[in-house]
């Protein structure tokens, strides 16, 4: 017979635990109905037969737990014996015991014990089959009863809870094992796609380098030709090595990757060196971060004439986040700054530090006369209030 | 093997293993020109461990995207085989993770493919010479490395038990940094006042200590999976 088993696709590690634990109520389970049958043997009717039933509860306890730990109570048969076998042993309390035990004031045979096969037929085929053994075995010592109380409905509840709930929660636990196992798996497949991808890219971006290098070789309108393509090969790497970083997993909404942003920026004249993990940021403080860059990119432009190379370094500093903007255009006498700061000339260097000190961060900018800028910029991690600003500052 | 990559001398010799055909001559040819010894030109990882015994180069130039075992697996078992031989990768896509476990297996340095050809020149000869060949993002990656590793958030608990996490000591920071700002060495000399050998040797000791720290977790790795070396 084919139980539509709800489990049926579980990893096995899941449902190896859920047996365990299983084996284990049953077990517990068992010491309680013994003692119970032991306790009220006296007042029995047969006492030899209900020694004779305890030898079976604990003949069909071995028997099971054996089944539970080794995978076979996970075949229909097993479950259906199970369901059976216990209702059957619940039963014999009709035989061994008198009739007034019967009215509910002594606890079946199996007592407990008759909740383990409910919890078996829940782990493996879901709630609505647990809920069908439960009330098997409820319909069993219902049977057994003559007359109905509290007690007896409380147990039918117990078996219930036993059968349906535990049964509802195995199959999410499964289901959750499920979907984690295909969403690594789906995950796996499309690093793969990347790695395919990347050797495409790579041929491209070598293509590029080539005709760019030969395109020097020969001169004339060749090297207008290779110059072009070392635009493109530098535009392209810089995706690439943004999208590398976004491959560790597209920062969260209200986070900013400042290594991947920094890293697009990348041209044949501007550098980008970043840590080798996304740099995270919260949002407005990442954006801002990002727009004093910009401005202190476009200052380059602006005053270091259009063959300075520009470098850009991002550091993760742990509590704070690095970013330094240097170039080797041609730089300014130091206390040219403090004298433009004076006059209130320094229009893009109070932004940047407006920006900056907003955020709880520093601007420093350093320069000499023929050997470039450097802008150090500095952010807290964490929101930190907003310092106010120094007064005349810039 | 001498090595006098100023001219005098055999000529430094080199092997130069990328898997695409027409970027493979077009190397060839400019080192040549440039008076180094072409030993070998190949395709992938695994013929280039199988050969550089055979050839002995000085140099090896390596891509790190290749078909079969990568760049950086290759570069290791060439460095494990001879630690003299003097590996500096190179690649068409930029700087990213896969330098870092090239240096970390042994490689002396990176540089981009679409740098010209007399920095590729000089990157060879300096490598060849013993130095450290940082690009600025290599510098960038390896600064970044340290850090995760002696932070308690991002650091790996494997890294830690095979011993202390390496550390840079300030000068090596504040080197690496300026590495990583894109200053040549001997402007990191004038700016640090250090000669320009103390500044390349901060720098080469940086990769040593992450190559060494490297080699015990590699070994740790391959005793507790019960593998021979």
């Amino acid at each position: 017979m084919n139980l539509s088993m709800v489990n049926a696709a579980a990893p096995a590690e899941v449902r190896r635990s859920l047996w365990r634990a299983h084996a284990v109520f049953r077990s517990a389970a068992l010491v309680f109905a013994l003692y119970v049958i032991l306790r009220f043997r006296d007042a029995d009717a047969r006492p030899g037969l209900a020694l004779v039933v305890a030898a079976a509860l604990v003949g069909w306890t071995a028997l099971t737990v054996v089944a539970a730990l080794r995978g076979w109570l996970e075949r229909a048969d097993w479950l259906v014996a199970d369901v059976v076998v216990v209702a059957g042993l619940t039963l014999t309390s009709l035989a061994v015991q008198f009739a007034r035990q019967l009215d509910g004031s002594t606890p079946t045979l199996t007592s407990l014990w008759a909740a383990a096969p409910c919890l078996a037929v829940g782990i493996r085929a879901g709630w609505r089959a647990g809920l069908a053994a439960a009330l098997v075995q409820g319909g069993a010592s219902i049977a057994v009863r003559d007359g109905y109380d509290e007690r007896t409905l409380t147990n039918l509840v117990l078996l219930i809870l036993a059968g349906g709930l535990v049964g509802y929660v195995s199959s999410l636990v499964v289901r959750a094992q499920v979907e984690l196992g295909e969403v690594s798996e789906a995950r796996a497949a499309l690093r793969e796609r990347e790695r395919l991808a990347r050797g495409i890219h790579d041929g491209v971006l070598q293509i590029l380098a080539l005709v760019q290098r030969r395109g020097a070789e020969l001169g004339g309108p060749a090297a207008q030709l290779g110059r072009l393509a070392g635009e493109q090969e530098s535009a392209l790497r810089g995706l690439i090595t943004s999208k590398d970083h976004d491959r560790r997993g597209a920062p969260p909404p209200s986070e900013v990757d400042v290594a991947a942003r920094l890293a697009a920026l990348r041209t044949s004249t501007r550098t980008v060196a970043v840590p080798a993990g996304p740099v995270l940021l919260p949002s407005r403080t990442g954006e801002e971060l990002l727009g004093a860059v910009g401005a202190a990119l476009s200052n380059v432009e602006r005053h270091a004439g259009s063959s300075a190379r520009t470098w850009i370094l991002c550091e993760d500093l742990g509590d704070e986040v690095g970013v330094t903007v240097r170039d080797d255009g041609a730089g300014f006498a130091r206390d040219r700054l403090a004298q433009a700061a004076r006059d209130g000339r320094l229009g893009v260097a109070s932004s940047i530090r407006g920006r900056l000190v907003d955020l709880g961060g520093t601007v420093e900018i350093t320069s000499a006369l023929g050997e470039g800028t450097e802008v150090d910029l500095v952010v807290p991690r964490s929101g930190s209030p907003a310092r106010t600003r120094a007064p005349g500052g810039a | 093997m001498n090595r006098h990559p100023d001219g005098t001398g055999p000529p430094v010799a080199v092997m130069l293993v990328d898997d695409h055909p027409i970027w493979r001559d077009a190397i060839e040819r400019d080192l040549s020109d440039a008076g180094f010894h072409v030993v070998a030109a190949l395709g992938d990882g695994d013929s280039a461990v199988r050969i550089s015994p055979a050839v002995r180069p000085d140099v090896v130039l390596m891509d790190l995207q290749l078909p079969g075992r990568s760049g950086a697996a290759a570069a290791h078992a060439i460095v494990a085989a001879d630690p003299s031989v003097r590996v500096l990768m190179f690649s068409a896509s930029g700087e990213d993770a896969d330098v870092l476990e090239a240096v970390k297996a042994g490689a002396r340095g990176y540089l981009v493919k679409s740098a010209a050809r007399a920095e590729l020149v000089d990157a060879v000869r300096r490598t060849a010479a013993g130095e450290a060949v940082f690009s600025a993002g290599l510098a960038a990656l390896v600064l970044g490395e340290y850090r995760r590793m002696s932070r308690p958030d991002t650091a790996d608990p494997a890294d830690s038990s095979t011993g202390p996490v390496p550390q840079l000591t300030g000068r090596e920071t504040e080197v690496l940094r300026l590495v990583a700002k894109g200053l040549s060495a001997r402007q990191i000399a004038e700016r640090l006042v250090l000669s320009h050998r103390t500044v390349q040797n901060h720098v080469q000791n940086t990769a040593r200590k992450l190559q060494l720290h490297n080699k015990v977790e590699l070994t740790r790795w391959a005793m507790e999976r019960g593998l021979d070396d």
